[in-house]
This record gives C-alpha cells, structure tokens and sequence, in this order.
C-alpha cells in the first residue's frame, strides 16, 4: 500500500467533469489555477476541489493503517442571465448525474447538493446555481 | 517518559494459537482484566482482610471492515468455531508490534461479534472476547 495521490484524486474527480461535458453539447469547464475569459451569455462551469479535515480510521502508525481524506467538489455552473434557469439547471443535473453515489477509483462521492442558485453571481452578468459534492478517500498505508 | 496514541496500538491474533499476526484495519481495542478476592477476616478482627484469588479478563476489538484486509476475517469468523477449545491467541499492544514488548497476550474465545453497515459510514465490526488461561503483561 502506498500514501494517497492527491493528485491521482483530483484527477478523477475532474476528468469525469471535463469528458462529461466535452460532450454535446459541451460546456467549457475551468479548473483551479486556470485563466478563463467566458463569452457573454455564454454557460460555462467552474469546478475547485479541495481536500479538507482527513481522520485515523485504523491503528498502527505508518504501517498497515488507514485514514480518511475527505474532500469537497464545488461546481459552479454559470449561465445567460435574464432568460429563466431552465439551461442552467440542465447542466446541472449533468453534473449531479456524474457524481451521484458514485465510487470511481476509490473515490466515494457522496449524494450532491443544489444546484443552488446564488444571489451574488460572482463574476456578474451572469445566471449562477452551485452543486457541492463531499467526498471521501480510503488512504492504506 | 512518553504518553501512547492509540494510532500506536495493534491487535495480533491467530485462530489456531500458533503464529499471531496484525489484523490490519484494527481501530480500537480494550481489555478488562478483573482479580476475584476471598475474604480472609478471622473471628476478632475489626477490619476485613482480602486475598487475591481467580483472574479473568474481557475486551472488545473494533475493525474497519475490509474483507480483503489481513486477519479480519480469521479473526471476526473465529466466533463461528463449534466447541471452542480457546486455542486462540490474541496479542494487544500499545504501541508497535514486537511480540512480548508493549502488550497483553493471552488464550482466548470471541463470544460475540456484530458488524454494522450504515448508509454513508463506514462498515465496522465489533468482536468481544474472553480470556482463558494465563494473562501475561509487558506494559512496563
């Protein structure tokens, strides 16, 4: 056994966001430290996982043992403002179709929440809900 | 001096008492050792007298269930032995895993084991266990 990747994670977890909506019809996706300039009108998603409070699941230090990482996928989807959120929330079960009650490579996702909509989109102009999805990662040392 | 973490601890058994090994996924253990006393108050005394006499322990031993773990299932099946011979021996340490070093070891018999399975937890299994025979010590 071998200490997590957290990149090997992060990985996952966006790479089932960016083949999803690479299909028709697409949905630029940005990721955390990346330049975006979206087209006005436009839906657009952004996703930022972060990897938050991890715990001891078994004992035995740094051998034969367990912890448990735990993260959170927050996906904000951005759509034409002034038009309804019908467009908006169609992406967004997409997404929460992706993640819902899923293991992928070791990764338990569990059930998301929203989309949400937010009173403050940010950046404005634009139409924004959010789905937040916890998850979790059995590290075996 | 130095206090212990319980991520320090580790539980060693094996089924047929010949060779423990660590039963990975282990996330507690506990183990109660109990000295019967007879009284020994004689005709006259003013204040009773004990001695030590018969001694038993219990305890329990908490997993992280993971069927493919090493030693989980030796070890939560073992409640299943029919005529139970208590040839099981278990090893309890504090810290590390060198046998005779930071531990209890004893013969023992599973008496009972509950495994749960909750939505959005992880599934744990908890044995309890009895000893049988000699309690040897090395928590010095």
């Amino acid at each position: 056994m071998a200490a997590a990747d957290l990149n090997s994670i992060r990985a996952t977890i966006e790479g089932r966001l960016a083949t999803e909506l690479a299909n028709s019809p697409a949905i630029p996706v940005v990721f955390h430290n990346m330049a975006y300039e979206p087209t006005p009108n436009s839906s657009w998603v952004q996703c930022l996982t972060t990897f938050g409070a991890n715990e001891y699941l078994g004992q035995g230090l740094t051998t034969d043992s367990q912890n448990r990482i735990v993260g959170l996928v927050v996906m904000n989807i951005f759509s034409a403002k002034g038009v309804g959120p019908g467009a908006n929330l169609v992406i967004g079960k997409r997404i929460r179709d992706l993640y819902n009650r899923v293991i992928v490579s070791g990764v338990y996702f569990d059930a998301p929440s929203g989309p949400e909509a937010l009173a403050s989109p940010s950046p404005e102009g634009y139409f924004q809900t959010q789905v937040r999805v916890t998850f979790e990662f059995i590290e075996e040392l | 001096m130095a206090v212990l973490r319980g991520e320090q601890g580790a539980v060693q058994f094996d089924a047929a008492g010949s060779s423990n090994a660590t039963i990975v996924g282990t996330r507690s253990w506990s183990l109660s050792t109990t000295k019967e006393t007879l009284d020994v108050s004689k005709h006259g005394d003013t204040f009773r007298s004990f001695v030590g006499s018969m001694i038993s322990g219990s305890g329990t031993v908490e997993l992280v269930y993971d069927p493919d773990a090493t030693g989980q299932a030796g070890f939560l099946e073992d409640v299943l032995t029919t005529a139970d011979t208590a040839d099981a021996t278990f090893e309890l340490f504090t810290t590390g895993t060198t046998s005779g070093t930071d531990s209890v070891s004893f013969a023992g018999i599973i008496t009972d084991m509950e495994i749960t399975s909750t939505v959005g937890e992880i599934d744990i299994v908890t044995c309890n266990f009895i000893t049988s025979g000699t309690i040897t010590g090395n928590l010095e």
